[in-house]
């Protein structure tokens, strides 16, 4: 156990030295266009399965809170200008709110009714922020950037930096809870929530947890959001997208272990970054649709899933 | 280790044959944009493309640019704002394009402002609505008419007004371009001395109206001022077509997206009589140029095949006309130096098959090219009946007018 700890935060400050040195040696921009995005949906794919995976709730919602974050710094920053980390700090905070709100609603809800209504506080919240002239309202809003802070000359490797570090909270959170008490009380109530209940598990205390910690990632994802594009506008930063690409990439990775999510965005957001810019056109829709359809028949439990069946066949083989 | 010394010689081999195959012929000159081709705008985007295409195929038949061929990169932005930055950093840092275009509309535009400014890249933009008047960059040119903001209310309200209009209604999408039009058309109308009677934003997933136009009707308005996106555009006139809309009600239309594309006019036929509504070409003399015949046929050519929008009035020609500057202004520069473009283009009157074309310092036209038209005989289910002059009379603006305005509105229907 401890080794793996090792293993794991070398790999992380490995991981954030190589981002660093990325953005110091590499002079092209488009990379860190492509890579951020890329980041972006790791973080969102962690967070939905912190609920999602581990606890089962299917939340449709992540639209919400990624478009909640985005307009969070909006706000923040029209209002203050204060700096990028105190804009995420603030989109987390929003989102466990949020996220704590969302807990409440899992007492009457689950299953399908519960998905359903993560939807509908989608719709509800877009309508409220296209009604909030403040913000840009309808027509968005175009922000300035302000001037890029050292070590980088730039705002976008500045950006796909944080947002590389925002990876490694995230990954680092998810694996936490999936080898603490916490993953293994989600695990229970996720196979028979009232049975975990009779048994003692502390029901409501852990999927409000679970629903905190997801809000807030995602939010804190959809913060820097803002300045990556600057501009934003209700339909895009809720745009139904988020939702479905989080949803898909923590399916095709597996949503068992914490590393299922990360494989899932890498795989599917690196192919979706290549087709937009080799295919580009409506074949590109269909090739996902279908890479999802496979996944799903021949690997119901995700690549994650897949490894584990292969490595046990392995084991049975030599003993 | 053979084998990687096979596989090392092979990438050697390869990547000599192409550089040597590129020295062999001058590089063409590259024109990189995003363009919807899938999501909400795709339908526009397409049909702007290949108003682009078409222009490209003509320019390379005449020779191309400073004795190179033209070469289009475009990518695909999903008709979304998010997708744009990373492919105009693509553009601009792997593919190494010379020039840019806009993608088509202001919410894939509006993140790529920033950047092109920050760059120092000129920019030929593609029917958005006001995305520099916050950014101010010098080097932006818009081909969509729409010329001063609040030119598009002006003309329209003008109309009603000349028509006897002390009253009007405003109904808009609550979407960006819908809301960016009503704003206008609220202080164009208080400027008129016009009473605002009733002021209503609707949410874009709207289907139903009738609700909404009986609240309008009560208000018992002169003029009616839509603006909707291509779904409700059809549904307020089916709505209208249903319970009436009152006979004090002069003018109708004014925003409505939607009434320029062939497939959503066929559908609603007879519907549209009457209603008078913004357009950018129209099959009227007064609206043929130099070229402009010629581009139609290639474009009716080409677009069965393409599974685009058959008339492609409304895009296809500002896409070729966005291609006839940009020719125009590297002829006359005989380089491709950006600020150099942009001062040529800033400075000069274009030729161009939508008309002459000149900018004013914030990249829009100076003067709106937009026009205002009556839709009239219009019968159900026919395509063809919109190519021929008469369909859509032109009342606005007074050099390219072909009729006057048939009031009331419910007589206009008629």
């Amino acid at each position: 156990m401890k080794r793996n700890g090792m293993y794991f935060w070398g790999g992380a400050a490995l991981f954030l030295a190589g981002a660093l040195l990325m953005t110091q040696v590499i002079g092209n921009q488009y990379p860190f266009f492509a890579c951020y995005v890329i980041l972006q949906f790791i973080v969102l794919a962690v967070a939905w399965s912190i609920l999602g995976g581990y606890a089962g709730y299917v939340n449709f919602g992540t639209s919400a809170f990624f478009g909640v974050g985005v307009y969070t710094a909006v706000f923040l920053f029209k209002a203050t200008g204060v700096p990028l980390a105190v804009q995420i700090a603030a989109a987390a905070a929003v989102g466990a709110l949020m996220g704590f709100a969302l807990g409440l609603l899992t007492l009457r809800m689950q299953g399908i009714f519960f998905s359903i209504a993560t939807i509908a506080a989608t719709i509800i919240i877009e309508t409220a922020i296209t009604n909030w002239r403040y913000v840009g309202g309808a027509s968005g809003i175009q922000l300035q950037r302000p001037a890029v802070m050292a070590p980088f000359d730039n705002y976008v490797e500045m950006l796909f930096f944080v947002q590389a570090v925002m990876v490694v909270l995230a990954v680092a959170i998810s694996r936490y809870i999936q080898n603490s008490w916490i993953g293994r009380g989600l695990q229970a109530l996720k196979d028979d929530e009232l049975a975990a209940e009779c048994t003692g598990v502390p029901t409501l205390r852990l999927k409000l947890t679970a629903c905190v910690i997801s809000g807030a990632l995602m939010c804190a994802a959809g913060a820097p959001a803002a300045m990556y594009l600057q501009y934003a506008d209700p339909a895009s930063a809720f745009n139904l997208n988020y939702s479905v690409s989080a949803l898909a990439m923590s399916l095709i990775g597996g949503t068992a272990h914490w590393a299922g999510p990360v494989i899932g965005a890498i795989l599917l957001g690196v192919t979706q970054q290549l087709l937009t810019v080799t295919i580009s056109s409506e074949v590109n829709v269909l090739v996902l649709g279908v890479m999802l359809v496979l996944f799903v028949v021949a690997a119901p439990e995700g690549i994650v899933g897949l490894i584990r069946k292969v490595r046990s066949k392995r084991n049975e083989g030599e003993g | 280790m053979k084998r990687r010394t096979l596989l090392g010689g092979t990438i050697a081999v390869a990547v000599l044959g192409l550089t040597t195959a590129a020295i062999g012929q001058q590089a063409p000159i590259k024109i990189g944009m995003s363009m919807a081709q899938t999501g909400g705008l795709a339908g526009g985007g397409k049909a702007s493309l290949l108003g682009i295409e078409v222009w490209r195929d003509d320019v390379n038949a005449r020779g191309g640019l400073l004795g190179r061929k033209v070469e289009l990169v475009v990518y695909d932005d999903k008709s979304s704002a998010s997708e744009t930055p990373a492919i105009y950093s693509k553009l601009l840092d792997v593919d190494k394009v010379d020039i840019l275009f806009a993608p088509y509309a202001t919410v894939p535009t509006a993140p790529l402002m920033p950047l092109v400014k920050q760059r120092g890249m000129l920019l030929m933009g593609n029917f958005s609505f006001q995305v520099n008047s916050k950014v101010g960059h010098d080097m932006w040119f818009n081909n969509a008419p729409w010329g001063p903001a609040d030119s598009w209310a002006s003309s329209f309200l003008d109309l009603g007004q000349k028509a006897g209009g002390k009253t009007i209604a405003l109904l808009a999408a609550d979407q960006e371009f819908a809301q960016n039009l009503a704003k206008t058309a609220r202080e164009v109308a208080t400027k008129l001395g016009m009473q605002v009677v009733f002021d209503q934003a609707y949410p874009p997933s709207t289907v139903e109206f009738s609700g909404i136009l009986r609240a309008l009707k009560a208000a018992k308005p002169d003029i009616v001022y839509v603006a909707s996106y291509p779904p409700d555009s059809a549904g307020i006139l089916r709505a209208v077509n249903e319970i009436g809309i009152g006979d004090n009600v002069k003018l109708f239309g004014g925003g409505m997206v939607g009434l320029q594309f062939g497939t959503v006019m066929e559908n609603l036929g007879s519907l549209l009589n009457g209603v008078v509504n913004y357009n950018t070409w129209l099959p009227e003399p007064q609206m043929y140029n130099d070229g402009t015949k010629a581009f139609f046929e290639a474009y009716t050519k080409r677009a069965v095949e393409a599974k685009v929008d058959p008339l492609g009035y409304y895009l296809a020609p500002y896409g070729y006309a966005n291609g006839q500057m940009i020719e125009q202004a590297i002829k006359a520069v005989g380089s491709l130096d950006q600020k150099a473009l942009a001062k040529y283009l800033r400075e000069k009157t274009h030729k161009t098959i939508v008309g002459s074309i000149t900018f004013a310092a914030d990249g829009e036209w100076k003067e709106t090219g937009v026009v205002q038209a009556q839709f009239r005989g219009i019968k159900d289910k026919n395509i063809e009946q919109f190519r021929s002059p008469g369909k859509q009379v032109i009342l606005f603006p007074a050099k390219m007018k072909s009729g006057d305005l048939i009031t009331p509105f419910e007589a206009a229907r008629k």
